[in-house]
């Protein structure tokens, strides 16, 4: 008996801190993940990530690094700036995750762009 | 008349895989032999099918027969064949089929083995993996078939996206989905042990070597995306906790804690209901996470078409999770233990603290993959980013890392004061390892814990060579006896030399994340940028045409080497553009540029990167793999002796 309560007693050291430190980190780091007109409704400050289309206005200056462009869902839009160098397949159409904060000015900031990987299991499918 | 055959063989595979799946679990409730032997032949032949249909889908493939919609969909005329050839595992059916193939394959490898094991277990290991495999041919046949025609053929395919077309995909897809592919084994030996109510160390040994191999192959298969993701991405990194990696990680975190609980097994006698769990827990995340990819449940940065295969995965998951857990509960009562248990602080009770890590490392990753799906149930939809698994799952691998470090100098039974002694080389190793960092100015706890114990780990492992020589120094009596012990010896000096392939893998990882450095600059040719002591000089562009793509080339000068990152244009792809970064690599640190854009002005705009020892990442990977191989060939016989002489020990007089 005493092993198996000595066992069960470490099994739960180690599940209190694994909860401990899922608590702490996912508290302190999750964002959440919403389409452009959710973040319209949002009321919560702090970072988010934004998913929408990009538009065909994007303007590129300081060598490429700079980039403002419009992001949109079905319904509503928001325009975004962005320092950094942007994934390969960024061009007006695809469909991004941007990841910032939503300034008193209506523009989003984003500290990263995520773009949709074409992943080997993603095709369109051929109809003709 | 290829789409026809290939489709009438996925048929025959199916009917041949449901007839052994019934028979087998009929025979082996009967221990009839005759039966067991019958089941086992179809299951043999139906992997045959499976060979047939993927060597048809290879040939539809290389003839460009664009009248199959899988062909059109993967390939086109200018791909370069090797990677038409790749196209076989690059899309959704395909892939499955890979699956199928990897499965019939090293599954009847593993029952042609079996017999040994006795009818019961060996019938219901081939009803277990002819099921799962008439499953996959359901699908196959069903909703995802690689053999659907088109009612017009086209003249030309819509050919692979640019960021595939790299000779990684001839490697890493192939490597990591038989991984994913071979989990599938254990589970079948181990779910049929249990069935069979045989607790036995003889499926351990059985068990462990597909487990083994299925492990070796994964990690290569880990190591390899690393290794692709840093060249191709173009975003300096190696690993960004995606779903899509989550779900490979964890089956193999989950199996690395099973190879290690499994030695408590067959020294001891002890965990048997846990070494089954952990059999089944990596099996069900294969099945999850192959649900997770290909259904587009979680937000990730790869897209996957929402496919029809989505429902039917999460059917089958539902059915394996059903069917496990009912058998850990209704067979679990009789594997108590008939050894007694070791003290707390003791090579046993290290095992046993490093595998609750290794669950717990899963339960965070598993967290963090499926929080999108349960906060969107529950409300707006969170996500975690790589901060998350960093604070939560660091912790837990530099406890990891310490047990590395202590486990393998203590004893199996009794720990006392030889204990402290035993544990003065690591520990002294990482206090003087520890005071370099504090002389050189680190002051980041994480690498003050992470660096001086992987140090105190390498130690360990040297500790032990050097036991070895002192032992083989002692009793001398030439090279063929010294050989004679080290063979004989391997599994153990395997694993320490894998031990020290991880110790150099987390010294990669550590030394990248801890002091990798980065900037962005615009500059003139001529102009320099210092980063990290590294001078670069941009020297100017070029444009260059190739055979399906052009590249706009800005050339760096870099010591007397030249540095060529590059933007390249894919024309026939609607100008899809693709990074082409420049590394410039040594064991010290590799120089990782990108080339972020062109000004009017003749500029030119590049990220820079410094990232400190990534090559050890790559090295500690291949010595990994090399200790697993030098370890575990030739294995069989030695494994068989052991169960027999773990079983005769187990047995009370």
């Amino acid at each position: 008996m005493i092993p198996s309560l000595k066992l069960g007693v470490l099994a739960a050291v180690v599940a209190a801190c694994v909860g401990y430190l899922v608590y702490s980190a996912a508290g302190g780091t999750s964002e959440y993940y919403l389409t452009v007109s959710e973040l319209r409704s949002h009321t919560t400050s702090g970072v988010v990530r934004v998913a929408g289309v990009v538009q065909n206005d994007v303007q590129r200056s300081a060598g490429g690094l700079q980039v403002e462009f419009t992001e949109k869902d079905g319904t509503a839009s928001v325009p975004v700036e962005y320092h950094g160098a942007l994934p390969d397949i960024f061009q007006p159409g695809i469909t991004v995750v941007a990841e910032g904060t939503l300034g008193a000015d209506g523009i989003f900031h984003a500290s990263t762009i995520l773009a949709k990987c074409p992943s080997r299991f993603s095709t369109t499918p051929y109809t003709q | 008349m290829t789409p026809y055959l290939g489709s009438g063989a996925l048929l025959a595979g199916l009917v041949m895989a449901g007839f052994s799946a019934l028979l087998s679990f009929w025979a082996g409730w009967r221990e009839n032999s005759v039966m067991v032997q019958v089941g086992r032949r179809a299951f043999y032949g139906s992997a045959a099918m499976i060979v047939l249909a993927s060597v048809l889908l290879e040939f539809a493939l290389l003839s460009h027969d664009f009248s199959l919609a899988y062909v059109v969909e993967h390939t086109d005329l200018s791909t370069p064949m090797p990677l038409v050839a790749s196209a076989f595992y690059g899309g959704q059916e395909g892939s499955l089929l890979y699956w199928a193939l990897v499965l019939g394959l090293l599954g009847s490898a593993s029952l042609f083995a079996s017999s040994a094991l006795g009818l019961r277990l060996a019938g219901y290991a081939a009803g277990l993996m002819a099921s799962i495999m008439s499953f996959l041919l359901v699908v196959l046949v069903i909703v995802a078939s690689p053999f659907d025609i088109l009612a017009v053929t086209p003249p030309d395919g819509l050919g692979l996206n640019p960021v595939l077309r790299d000779a990684g995909m001839l490697i890493h897809p192939p490597v990591v989905l038989a991984g994913f592919a071979s989990f599938a084994i254990p589970f079948c030996f181990a779910a049929a042990a249990l069935m069979a109510g045989r607790s036995d160390a003889a499926w351990i040994a059985h068990t462990r070597r597909f487990a083994l191999m299925a492990w070796a192959l994964q990690s290569t298969g880990l190591v390899l995306g690393m290794w692709w993701a840093y060249h191709v991405l173009g975003w300096g990194g190696y690993w960004g906790w995606d779903p899509v990696e989550n779900v490979a990680l964890m089956p193999w975190l989950a199996t690395t804690a099973y190879l290690h609980s499994s030695q408590v097994q067959a020294r001891r006698g002890r965990l048997r209901a846990w070494n089954f769990g952990l059999v089944i827990l990596a099996f069900l995340l294969v099945v999850f996470g192959t649900f997770i990819v290909r259904s587009g449940v979680v937000p990730s940065v790869h897209t996957f078409a929402v496919s029809a295969i989505g429902p039917w995965f999460f059917g089958f998951l539902a059915v394996c999770l059903v069917f496990s857990i009912a058998l850990l509960a209704f067979r679990v009562g009789g594997l108590g233990s008939n050894a007694k248990p070791a003290p707390a602080v003791s090579r046993e009770g290290a095992f046993v603290l490093q595998n609750l890590l290794l669950v717990g490392v899963v339960v965070i990753v598993f967290w963090g993959t499926v929080l999108p799906l349960v906060s969107g149930m529950l409300g707006q939809e969170r996500v975690v980013g790589a901060s998350y698994y960093e604070r939560a799952a660091g912790p837990l691998f530099v406890a990891i890392l310490a047990l590395m470090a202590a486990g393998p100098l203590l004893p199996w039974r009794h720990a006392g004061s030889p204990l402290l002694l035993a544990l003065r080389w690591p520990a002294g190793a990482a206090a003087v390892v520890l005071a370099a960092l504090l002389i050189a100015g680190v002051r980041s706890v994480p690498a003050l814990l992470a660096i001086p114990l992987a140090a105190a780990a390498a130690t360990t492992c040297l500790v032990e060579y050097w036991r070895l020589g002192l032992k083989l120094h002692r009793s001398w009596r030439g090279w063929s006896q010294a050989v004679v012990l080290v063979v004989r010896r391997r599994r153990r000096y395997g694993a320490y030399l894998a031990h020290l392939g991880m110790v150099v893998l987390v010294v990669g990882v550590a030394g990248s994340h801890f002091w990798q450095q980065e900037k962005d600059v615009s500059l003139m040719p001529g102009q320099q940028v210092t980063v990290a002591g590294y001078t670069l000089t941009y020297t100017g562009a070029e444009q260059r045409q190739l055979a399906d793509h052009s590249e706009l080339v800005g050339a760096m000068r870099l010591g007397d080497q030249t540095l060529e990152p590059a933007r390249a244009t894919y024309a026939g792809l609607g100008g899809q553009s693709l990074t082409h970064a420049a590394i410039s690599s040594s064991p010290i640190a590799d120089v990782y540029v990108v080339l972020t854009g062109m000004g009017g002005d003749g500029s030119a705009s590049f990220q820079v990167f410094v990232n400190p020892l990534v090559s050890w990442i790559w090295a500690g990977g291949a010595i990994i793999i090399l200790g697993v191989v030098l370890g575990n060939v030739g294995e069989r016989r030695l494994a068989s002796e052991l169960a027999v002489a773990r079983v005769r020990s187990a047995v009370p007089a």
